[in-house]
């Protein structure tokens, strides 16, 4: 069938992009292997042209996928399954990388801006260097291929045309149309993603991903050219950005958890989360190492394995969320796309290269055999990179056990306990951590007097202990170790803001790694604060005991609100005001009161926690947050009767004389008396309408009686009307419709809703203490790091 | 010894630690079967709602309990209390993994992860009236 309207065009374009990013990759990447091999500059210069080539193929793709989404060309297959015409202009960005197509095309994008940076600054490096960028490039750009070698099918074109992609969709009404691109639609992009972080947090995540890629490429080159030491001094500043991009990319994804998600909390140990934080730890071991590194000359073996770890684990995460094998384990990993296969090679391929190359050279290292001195500052450097390599792995090898299932066979499951698991482990970790962090900047290189060492820390050790003694009793902290960690988290921030001041003397030039640390020990702070000291303040107060359900049942986090109830939830009274649809968004108005000196409950903030109606893929419910200083209050609908409930009002019409009885499901009423002159007030009427009083006397279930009177008005003699009368309690209401002379019978109309239904929500809401000082903390730590590698790139 | 040494035997030593940890605090997948026969360990169960059976959910009583039948890979129906809140879109989800164990003749779960149609899923189109095709 011949379509009009079609741009294919646009997806030639983008294919021919595609393949000059193939081509010139791979020619790159031989050129400057054979350039290396042989020394041969005009080797290199050709590697260099075909890099550029390559360069322009990635971003020429990226332009017209880019394109496509926003010119909506809904025939692509891409653009079809992320966009859709309704979706606002603002979240354009996130449909690009919603798709693993997608997001490898922003990845690829980054290591090109970051290695044509590299080029103007890299002089003799360059051919070793740049194998290794080219060749990592060739592989991505083959996961985007979506050839067919073989019966295999080699990665997933994002240029694809729908009715290619889905040849079995050609029989559908819609594709019998010459024209239907006029009126296909997209399908859209999830509710989750429809938030600002997300059109943050993956490209700064994926600048750091990139950023990995350089320390990892110097090494390498370092391994093959037996130069084990002259490749740290080029890296540095490239792993240090990376540390700082790395650790604001894995913060922003919390922060998007934290205000999107429902989980309550910024980090859940997720999967998904674990694979991007893992390569981060690795990368803050390699920087440290390579620091001791310039000064020593020691310890290669654990320099080159957490440098080529911490990308190898860059590509594993990669691995783990883009094969599917995450599968049910995690709430962010994409759909497999049947890529496992090619995904695995790609990552087998750096192991292995790693691997070989290390084993090999190791004889090969230059060794020092004097060992360094216990009060050194190289000494606690390396323990630190241990322990952040113990804890990383401790959180992969968890995080890895689909993969081991797979594996081995086995049906090992993450426990519902995740999160106590996890800081289980990770508690006394950090604690050493957060410790070295604070005495660390003041040990010397070589050794250190220790008492001199422990008069300079006893001002930071006696203020942490005082402020933490005060904390642990504000907050009735019993937990030793919870108590331990606040004091080395305040020990780190405030020895190191003591180096700042004392021996720095605020000199910006030198004051980076303790503004980074000082940061550092924050976000801990924080994140242990707002963690171990939450408040689930919706805890079910109510009158209902839970524990006749058994004793270890205690998740009662919701809570149930009528509307226009108002329930005692830790210091706040809450109210559920009732809701608003606007849109795709339905709003749910919590007022949050507190009884001001008269006594009166006073409105201290609304929040407006919403679900977000999509009926493709699923509601969404988002929480909402007041943010104070010093808290915040996170409230969030977990349940909500989303349909209107099927009108339970009924209606039924009764013709009766005087003295008949209407039967209603629930109640009875009996026509007593009519009553020419009813009482006008507070009816509504006026003094020249003629009305008609119906004086029943309705008995409910319990035979309770109530008097009501329903009237028929007459009002200018030109129209009539009813005012109805009812019985709130008991869901009736009545209204008078007519009088027929002839028959000398009265109409009357009866309403009957069920009375207890009232509408309700359930909510949980949550109070998390001092969780500013986790997000200040992240700010510093980023300044920290950027300070440092501005002044050390400065100096050279 | 040297220190290194010490330092490097310690540190196998917690990595070992850490991966039989690990295994030791995991659960483990398993179908209704084998999760009655021993009540007294918690499960990954992974199973269908039974669509035809009942579901309760009333919060007014206690927001923290959902009933609803499961149906495990080897067509086994249990029922099971879910003590969360009944999930948004429950009847659309296609696969359910359930984290408790067993209890007299129900399954307890404190976790339930679900797996719903996604966007994945093909073989809808949309037309621009927003009407399925």
């Amino acid at each position: 069938m011949e379509y009009i309207g079609e741009h294919l065009l646009i997806g030639e374009i983008g294919n021919l992009f595609l393949l000059i990013a193939f081509a010139f990759g791979i020619l790159s990447t031989a050129s400057y292997f054979i350039a290396e091999f042989k020394q041969k500059d005009d080797w290199r210069r050709l590697g260099r042209y075909a890099f550029w080539m390559h360069s322009i193929g990635v971003i020429g793709m990226v332009v017209t996928l880019f394109t496509m989404i926003f010119n909506q060309y809904f025939e692509y297959h891409y653009v079809w399954q992320h966009s859709s015409t309704e979706l606002p202009l603002r979240f354009i960005f996130s449909c690009f990388w919603e798709g693993i197509e997608g997001s490898f095309m922003l990845w690829m994008f980054w290591h090109v801006v970051l290695a044509n940076i590299l080029l103007l600054v890299i002089r003799n490096w360059e051919s070793p260097v740049m194998t290794v960028v080219a060749s990592i490039q060739v592989f991505l750009t083959s996961m985007l291929l979506g050839v067919y070698i073989l019966e295999y099918k080699l990665g997933s074109n994002p240029f694809t045309v729908l009715t290619r992609e889905h040849p079995d969709f050609v029989n559908l009404p819609i594709f019998k149309m010459p024209d239907y691109t006029s009126v296909l639609d997209g399908r859209g992009l999830n509710p989750l993603l429809q938030n600002y972080w997300m059109t943050i947090h993956p490209p700064t995540l994926f600048l750091g991903f990139s950023l990995t890629m350089i320390p990892f490429a110097y090494a390498i080159a370092g391994l093959w050219r037996k130069d084990y030491t002259g490749w740290v001094k080029p890296t540095l500043s490239w792993t240090f950005l990376g540390i700082g991009i790395l650790g604001v990319g894995i913060l922003m994804g919390g922060a998007w958890a934290y205000e999107a998600l429902s989980f309550g909390g910024f980090w859940a140990w997720d999967p998904v989360e674990n694979a991007s934080l893992v390569p981060w730890l690795i990368l803050v071991g390699a920087g440290h190492l390579m620091l001791i590194q310039r000064k020593k000359g020691t310890s290669l073996f654990t320099l080159f394995l957490l440098t080529t770890l911490s990308f190898i684990l860059i590509q594993y995460s990669s691995f783990l969320t883009k094969s599917g094998i995450l599968g049910d384990s995690s709430v962010h990993s994409f759909t497999d796309l049947g890529m496992t296969g090619q995904l695995a090679i790609s990552l087998l391929f750096y192991v292995v290269l790693s691997a070989v190359l290390i084993a090999w050279r190791w004889k090969d290292f230059p060794k020092n055999e004097n060992e360094d001195h216990i009060w050194s500052r190289e000494f606690w450097m390396f323990m630190g990179a241990l322990i952040l390599l113990i804890s990383a792995f401790q959180i992969e090898f968890s995080t890895s056990f689909p993969v081991i299932n797979k594996i081995f066979g086995t049906n090992l499951a993450q426990s519902a306990e995740r999160v106590e698991y996890y800081n289980k482990w990770q508690l006394p970790l950090a604690i050493v951590i957060s410790a070295i962090i604070g005495f660390g900047q003041f040990l010397k290189y070589k050794k250190t007097d220790p008492k001199d060492l422990f008069k300079k820390l006893s001002l930071s050790i006696v203020l942490s202990l005082a402020i933490a003694a005060i904390t642990a009793w504000a907050f009735t902290i019993t937990n030793p170790l919870v108590i331990l960690f606040i004091f080395t988290s305040l020990f780190a921030v405030l020895a190191n803001m003591d180096y700042f001041i004392r021996i720095v003397s605020g000199k910006l030039a030198h004051a980076g790694s303790s503004i980074a640390h000082i940061g550092f020990g924050l976000v801990m702070l924080g994140a242990l604060i707002s963690t171990s000291q939450s408040d689930v303040i919706s805890e079910n107060t109510s009158l209902y005991d839970v524990s006749v359900l058994g004793e270890d049942f205690n998740n009662n986090e919701n809570i149930l609100l009528m509307k226009d109830d108002t329930l005692l939830l830790g210091e706040y009274f809450v109210c559920y005001r009732g809701k608003e649809k606007e849109g795709i968004f339905v709003r749910y108005e919590v007022d949050y009161m507190q009884a001001n000196e008269e006594g009166e409950l006073e409105s201290v903030f609304t929040l407006y926690p919403f679900v977000q109606l999509n009926p493709r893929m699923g509601n969404v419910a988002e929480p909402y947050t007041k943010h104070y200083l010093d808290r915040d209050i996170y409230t969030h609908i977990t349940y909500a009767e989303l349909e209107e409930r099927e009108k339970s009002d009924k209606f039924s019409e009764h013709s009766i004389n005087l003295g008949d009885t209407i039967f209603g499901k629930n109640t009875f009423m009996v026509l007593d008396s009519l009553n020419r002159n009813p009482s006008r007030e507070n009816r509504g009427l006026s003094e020249s309408d003629l009305a008609l009083g119906a004086n029943f006397t309705l008995y409910d279930v319990q035979t309770n009686a109530h008097q009501i009177q329903p009237l028929f008005v007459i009002r200018d003699r030109q129209y009539s009307f009813s005012i109805p009368d009812s019985v709130p309690d008991v869901g009736v209401s009545i209204s008078f419709e007519g009088i027929d002379p002839e028959a000398e019978s009265f109409a009357f109309k009866l309403k009957e809703s069920d009375p207890k239904y009232k509408e309700f929500i359930v909510m949980k809401a949550i109070i998390f203490p001092w969780i500013n000082v986790l997000w200040i903390g992240c700010i510093i730590m980023t300044l920290g790091t950027f300070l440092a590698v501005y002044h050390r790139l400065k100096k050279r | 010894m040297k220190k290194t040494h010490i330092i490097i035997v310690v540190v196998i030593a917690v990595l070992i630690g850490a991966m039989i940890g690990a295994i030791s605090d995991s659960s483990s997948y398993a179908d209704f079967e084998e999760a009655f026969e021993n009540p007294e360990s918690e499960f990954h169960v992974v199973g269908q709602l039974v669509k035809e059976k009942e579901m309760i959910y009333d919060p007014v009583s206690n927001p923290d309990l959902f009933t609803f039948w499961l149906r495990d890979i080897n067509g086994v129906e249990k029922q099971v209390l879910l003590h969360k809140s009944k999930p948004q879109d429950f009847e659309r989800s296609e696969q359910i993994v359930l984290i408790g164990n067993a209890k007299d003749q129900v399954f307890e779960a404190n976790e339930i992860l679900m797996k719903c149609p996604s966007k994945y899923t093909d073989g809808e189109v949309q037309s621009k009236e927003s009407a399925s095709i």
